[in-house]
């Protein structure tokens, strides 16, 4: 069974900028791929080059069976698209919009007016479906973008950050709507700044950092490659600095998410809490709370490239990122 | 209320940072310069039979009558897009720290015009060059010339200031940029582009009474034949309305502002 | 799992031509007073250049009485170059805003989605001119005739066609809205270095060259002749060829900007 998606050797520069530099990776069909990374890894940009809004610079890639390159209408034909930015016209409705969006695919007027219903239904906008899009919220746009995308039942759909500046009911929804599109048998690439959407949704994770891959894998194995979890300590008398000293010599330091916690990782995991707690209970430090965290995505991804994906109970905006064709 | 020196230092600062604003940015100053020429050239190849008409004023060509208009409707241009520039300020909420501080609020318009008039002269020495290129004397020559450019300038200002009443009005950029139609029918409805006399009703009695024309006549007497005292005074006198207007609507507009917000 | 429903591909062709035509218009239909800047433009040129030059009717060499129907098809004509080049200000807005990106990704072909803002722009064209047109006759301009007015206005629609090939053109390489003023620009300067203000015989100099050469001349010459005379083939296939050759070139050079968006 051919690969869904299979890129090789991908590159994209931008006058001297290399934003792409060279990634392979590979999607079988009805998987759910998530592509995980910062603003400005590359995320879009190699988006856009999959999903033929621009060309490679190096490398080739094939979208359900077709070259990005040299048979790009073939591959616009398998697609469906929901971009960063919803590419939505303020002054038409969505009822509108997805019967156009089903022109462009070609179907005929009956047949596209049969599937806006259903469409409609499915993400429940119907009862908005006759108002102007500029009228919606930015939950119900998402909506309606990835109804559009998937008016001509696409092999593929492709999802630049879909959640991204969503409140919380609205991202479940979507993830709702990706596991039952993924259920009924469509290949699903998505990218994403948000380590619990790749977790919950991806079948299998890349992450991206820099233009370049920096691992890939499940969830799971990337987290069990890992292996180890490591302990959250919170000081409630004492320097950090000697706290972090003294966990050092029992386990390896972690990078610090904030000037109070001090993360390390320890290869016995539970048994190594005692270890932690008597020797900093010597120096007189005081622990106010420790809490035993098994490895997560972030894990993986700070032992990957060095920092967090996220900072502590921040999120990062939906900013664009720098490279925009 | 501070003192005169203070509220002098303030309008040459802001005056500084319109002039800097309007030539740091080339392609927006294209336009004003750039149409007024473009249609310059075609008018005056298009209509330039016209001095063959009987009653058409003795001049050396076509293109030396028509360079009064060319600066006129450059000048119109200028003062819309210092209209333009404050409103955007005012947007932006740039005016709020002035209309703060304690100065006269006449300063934020006089600095403003600061730019405005650098524009006025700037088209007034371009299309004067441009005579001197395609071969239009300056029949008085360089006093005609200073007196030209003098009224140009002053005119830029007096329309500059219509265009800031408007803008400190309506607080809006969109609304400024609008108005640039009217800008035009008001300056097609003068003797800019044609003698009064031969233009067509209601056309014609319309530019006689136009205060553009006796701006126009003003700028034009020196190019095409000599200064003229009445023609001058005339130019003066209706330059001095505009200014008039533009302080009444400005002052409104700035008391309706403070009292909005 | 692809769709399984499928139309032969010239009507699929046709029918999203007519979607994207069909969204154009709500530009006008759903902004309230949109309409106006392009029905006003062209009418304040009307009446200001008869204003004004009007009298250039007095000098030999004018085959017509009255200076309104001699400016009358330069004013709709104007219209037309005011209505394309507002396409490619559109498209440019849209790039900006990322709706193209939504057509390319589809399967539909480029020169297809060139060809709904063009033919939009032709259609949207006819709303100025009819309006300059009515406010020409009630001021005395002459009639041109049903032929005449045919004529004119398919040599309106042409010329919107071409003014949209060139916006579009400037938006997709520039992509941005910033280019509007050299899209309105560069029409004003085709039209008007034209027999636009008075006959070949009286232009001036250089202006006469470039309007000797200018295929737009055959084009006001031809858009004219109802209003000033009688209407002949001859007079009118020197217009269509212009028009077909302008839009040839600009249309190829549209397209293959559009084709480039993917550089």
């Amino acid at each position: 069974m051919t690969a869904a998606i299979a890129v090789e050797g991908l590159e994209r520069s931008f006058d001297d900028v290399l934003a792409v530099q060279g990634i392979d990776l590979e999607v079988g069909e009805g998987e759910i791929y998530g592509f995980l990374g910062p603003n400005g890894a590359g995320k879009t940009t190699t988006v856009r080059m999959l999903t033929t809004l621009l060309l490679p610079t190096g490398g080739r890639a094939t979208v359900a069976g077709h070259d990005v390159v040299g048979a790009a209408r073939s591959v616009r034909a398998s697609i469906g698209v929901a971009l960063q930015e919803a590419a939505l016209d303020p002054l038409m409705t969505g009822r509108e919009l997805i019967r156009l969006q089903a022109t462009l695919q070609g179907l005929p007027g009956a047949e596209g007016k049969r599937r806006a219903d259903d469409l409609l239904e499915r993400v429940d906008l119907v009862a908005a479906a006759d108002r102007r899009v500029g009228t919606y919220s930015g939950g119900m746009q998402r909506r309606l973008d990835l109804a559009a995308a998937l008016v001509h039942e696409p092999r593929v759909l492709f999802l630049d950050e879909p959640t991204t500046g969503l409140d919380p009911v609205s991202r479940k929804t979507i993830w709702e709507e990706v596991r039952a599109l993924n259920d009924e048998g469509t290949t699903v690439f998505l990218t994403t700044q948000y380590l619990e959407e790749a977790d919950q949704l991806a079948d299998n994770v890349g992450i991206i950092d820099s233009g370049r891959i920096v691992a890939e894998g499940t969830p799971a194995s990337l987290k069990a490659d890992l292996g180890h979890p490591h302990i959250r300590l919170q000081l409630e008398e004492g320097s950090i600095a000697e706290a972090e000293e003294i966990c050092a010599r029992i386990g390896s330091l972690l990078p610090p998410v904030d000037g109070k916690t001090v993360l390390v990782e320890v290869e016995k995991g539970a048994a190594d809490i005692p270890r932690v707690v008597r020797a900093l209970d010597e120096a007189g430090i005081a622990v106010g709370s420790l809490e035993l965290v098994h490895p997560t995505l972030d894990d993986v991804f700070v032992a990957k490239t060095g920092y967090h994906l996220e900072q502590e109970g921040e999120e990062s905006d939906g900013d664009e990122e720098a490279v925009r064709a | 209320m501070s003192g005169l020196a203070t509220n002098l230092r303030v309008v040459r600062a802001l005056g500084m940072r319109s002039i800097r604003q309007t030539f740091r940015r080339p392609q927006l100053m294209a336009p004003i310069v750039v149409f007024p020429t473009i249609l310059l050239a075609i008018q005056t190849g298009g209509a330039g039979g016209a001095v063959n008409l009987p009653g058409f004023p003795p001049v050396q060509s076509f293109l030396q009558f028509m360079l009064a208009g060319a600066m006129m409707q450059s000048l119109m241009l200028a003062g819309n897009s210092g209209g333009i520039a404050l409103a955007v300020d005012i947007e932006m909420g740039f005016t709020d720290r002035l209309f703060a501080a304690p100065i006269s609020r006449y300063t934020i318009v006089l600095g403003r015009l600061a730019g405005t008039a650098a524009l006025g002269l700037l088209s007034a020495l371009w299309f004067l060059a441009i005579g001197l290129v395609f071969g239009a004397e300056i029949e008085s020559g360089v006093p005609g010339a200073l007196l030209a450019i003098a009224l140009v300038t002053a005119t830029a200002m007096a329309v500059g200031g219509l265009g800031a009443a408007i803008a400190l009005r309506s607080g809006s950029a969109s609304v400024v940029q609008g108005l640039f139609p009217l800008v035009l029918v008001v300056l097609f409805l003068s003797s800019a582009f044609f003698p009064v006399d031969l233009m067509i009703e209601p056309a014609r009695t319309i530019a006689e009474y136009n205060p553009l024309s006796f701006v126009v006549e003003g700028v034009r007497e020196p190019i095409i034949s000599g200064i003229d005292a009445s023609d001058t005074a005339a130019a003066l006198l209706a330059i001095a309305g505009i200014v008039v207007l533009g302080l009444i609507l400005s002052a409104r507009a700035l008391r309706h502002r403070l009292r909005v917000g | 799992m692809e769709a399984t429903v499928a139309i032969p591909a010239w009507r699929a062709n046709l029918a999203t031509i007519g979607a994207l035509m069909s969204r154009a218009k709500n530009e006008l239909l759903r902004v309230p007073g949109a309409a106006i800047p392009g029905v006003l433009a062209p009418t304040i040129f009307f009446l200001g250049l008869n204003g004004v030059f009007g009298a250039l009717t007095q000098l030999q060499g004018f085959e017509t009485g009255t200076y309104e129907s001699f400016i009358v098809p330069i004013s709709m004509l104007q219209g037309a170059g005011f209505t394309g080049a507002a396409a490619g200000v559109n498209l440019a807005r849209d790039i900006e805003q990322g709706w193209l990106d939504r057509l390319l990704v589809s399967p539909a072909p480029r020169w297809v989605l060139l060809a709904g803002t063009v033919l939009s722009a032709s259609a949207r064209s006819l709303i100025p001119a009819s309006f300059v047109l009515a406010i020409a006759l009630v001021l005395g301009a002459g009639w041109p005739g049903i032929d005449g007015l045919l004529v004119t206005y398919l040599m309106v629609a042409a010329m919107a066609a071409v003014a949209a090939c060139w916006g579009s053109m400037l938006a997709l390489h520039f992509k941005s809205q910033s280019a509007a003023p050299l899209m309105q620009a560069g029409m004003m300067a085709l039209i008007l270095t034209t027999t636009a203000y008075a006959p070949l015989a009286l232009l001036q100099g250089w202006l006469q060259d470039i309007a000797r050469i200018n295929p737009v001349t055959q084009v006001v010459e031809a858009a004219r002749q109802g209003f000033v005379g009688e209407v002949t083939w001859a007079e009118t296939w020197p217009g269509v060829i212009a028009l077909a050759g302008l839009l040839a070139v600009l249309g190829a050079l549209a397209l293959r900007e559009m084709r480039r968006t993917a550089a």
